[in-house]
């Protein structure tokens, strides 16, 4: 095992025991976090979809379970679950979309698994999760007709996007829809900040869980990546100041 | 919930993601051959879940037809391409004259036209961000990728002028120095995010697979 191998995998054992310890000191010291206005217009957003009898649309993206573009979907599913308990009791179930075949397994996963835990398993309609195209483009290309036909009021991005999150996002604007959209490609965050209204910058995406209360852990998980982002950054500073005093590394 | 499943579930996501993970730091053939076989069985796993992936799009597409729902006739239109296709890929294969003049001369276009699209989707976004979200930041980023626009355009880049030079010159400071430095701060904390999703996995707080 090699230096680096070592530090990575010290760092990643950091990483979780500051979880835990956050975890174990959330309710002694509980977490306060900087207003995000994307989120907090989310509740909002929803709370009118759930009066006015619409719908709620989480994209979980067009990347894969098995690929490193997997990451912002499991946020996503974690939104997921928490919009569908939220709106159980709604007229109509939230939609969830993929651009994979394991993506919308998970999906309908979720949406099961929420909808038992809100005692209304009933109301659970398969067909909710569900591939919308195997490719980027063919994703988007259905994207329209979904948000026409199915009363959408609520669009929410938080998956893997390319170039084609952009037209994905603008999709929802052109019908004057709340659009919230979050991913963890730089490029196409940039393409997301012009076309969506509520636009999630950087690791956003990755604290939307805690900001929707998803659990102490999530919290948690936040404030650990703080507390590694502080070590990142002095290291970086260090070894700029080292580098310059010509110190070799 | 079913204690007993849910803990078969768990354990199972949680020993695989932890082998494979132990696969990127450990050197031992044991581990990096079970990572293999493991990554194997998930390419197989995925391309059994796009099946029937396909399936449910099929299901939804027939629900729609069968229930005159709005915009039924784009699902039937679906159903009809994606049985002719699927119909003759699997008899006459992917090299087949049909499935690539369809490829070529139908998805092909339908794609290229959607990217053409985005380029025109994104100049009018651009007017709506700064008539709509009219802050600091989002004039920036309008004036930023105007600046890069200038400095990219071949009209002026292909000239030797001094406005052409400057214009070269400042894309050049914004994109290497400004865009580089804040997109390796964005991807740090993108690494630590999905470093968070990844362990909440591990540890089973995140249950994506279900109870």
């Amino acid at each position: 095992m090699s230096t680096m191998d070592l530090l990575g995998l010290a760092l990643l054992a950091l990483f979780l025991v500051l979880m835990l310890l956050y975890a174990a000191l959330g309710r002694r010291w509980p977490a306060v976090f900087r207003p995000m206005p994307a989120l907090d217009g989310l509740g909002q957003a929803i709370e009118r979809a759930v009066e006015a009898g619409e719908r709620v649309h989480v994209s979980l993206g067009t990347g894969s379970v098995i690929g490193s573009d997997s990451a912002p979907a499991l946020a996503g599913l974690t939104v997921l679950a928490q919009v569908a308990s939220a709106t159980s009791m709604g007229d109509k179930p939230p939609v969830a979309t993929a651009g994979d075949g394991a993506m919308a397994i998970l999906a309908q996963d979720t949406l099961r698994t929420a909808y038992a835990r809100a005692g209304a398993l009933a109301r659970y309609q398969p067909t909710s999760g569900r591939l919308l195209g195997p490719t980027p483009f063919s994703y988007v290309a259905a994207l329209p007709t979904l948000l026409a036909t199915e009363d959408i009021s609520v669009h929410m991005l938080i998956g893997s996007f390319g170039a084609e999150g952009g037209l994905a996002a603008d999709f929802g604007e052109r019908r004057r829809i709340f659009v919230l959209a979050g991913t963890d490609d730089v490029q196409s965050q940039s393409l997301l900040y012009a076309t969506a209204e509520h636009p999630l910058i950087g690791e956003e995406v990755f604290a939307s869980g805690a900001y929707l209360n998803a659990g102490p852990l999530h919290r948690a998980s936040l404030r650990a990546q703080d507390g590694i982002r502080w070590l990142i950054v002095i290291m970086i500073l260090a070894g700029t100041v080292l580098r310059t005093l010509g110190v070799g590394l | 919930m079913k204690l007993g499943a849910y803990l078969l579930w768990a354990a199972v996501a949680a020993g695989a993601g932890l082998l494979v993970l132990l696969g990127y730091f450990v050197d031992t053939q044991v581990i990096l051959g079970l990572r293999l076989l493991l990554m194997q069985w998930a390419v197989l796993l995925a391309a059994a879940a796009l099946l029937i992936g396909l399936i449910n799009l099929l299901a939804v597409h027939y629900r729609k037809v069968s229930l005159q729902e709005p915009g039924w006739p784009y699902s039937a239109l679906l159903i009809l391409t994606f049985l002719v296709t699927l119909v003759l890929g699997l008899f006459f294969g992917p090299d087949f004259q049909v499935v690539l003049l369809l490829f070529n001369y139908v998805q092909l276009p339908v794609e290229a036209s959607l990217m053409a699209l985005l380029s025109v989707s994104l100049l009018v976004a651009g007017v709506r961000l700064v008539a709509r979200r009219r802050d600091v930041f989002s004039l920036l980023f309008v004036g930023t990728a105007l600046i890069v626009l200038l400095g990219t355009a071949p009209w002026l880049a292909a000239g030797d002028s001094a406005v052409a030079e400057g214009f070269g010159a400042v894309r050049a400071w914004v994109t290497q120095i400004w865009a580089a430095g804040g997109a390796r701060g964005i991807l740090i904390g993108v690494a630590l995010g999905a470093t968070a999703t990844g362990l909440r996995v591990l540890l089973a707080v995140d249950r994506p697979y279900g109870d």
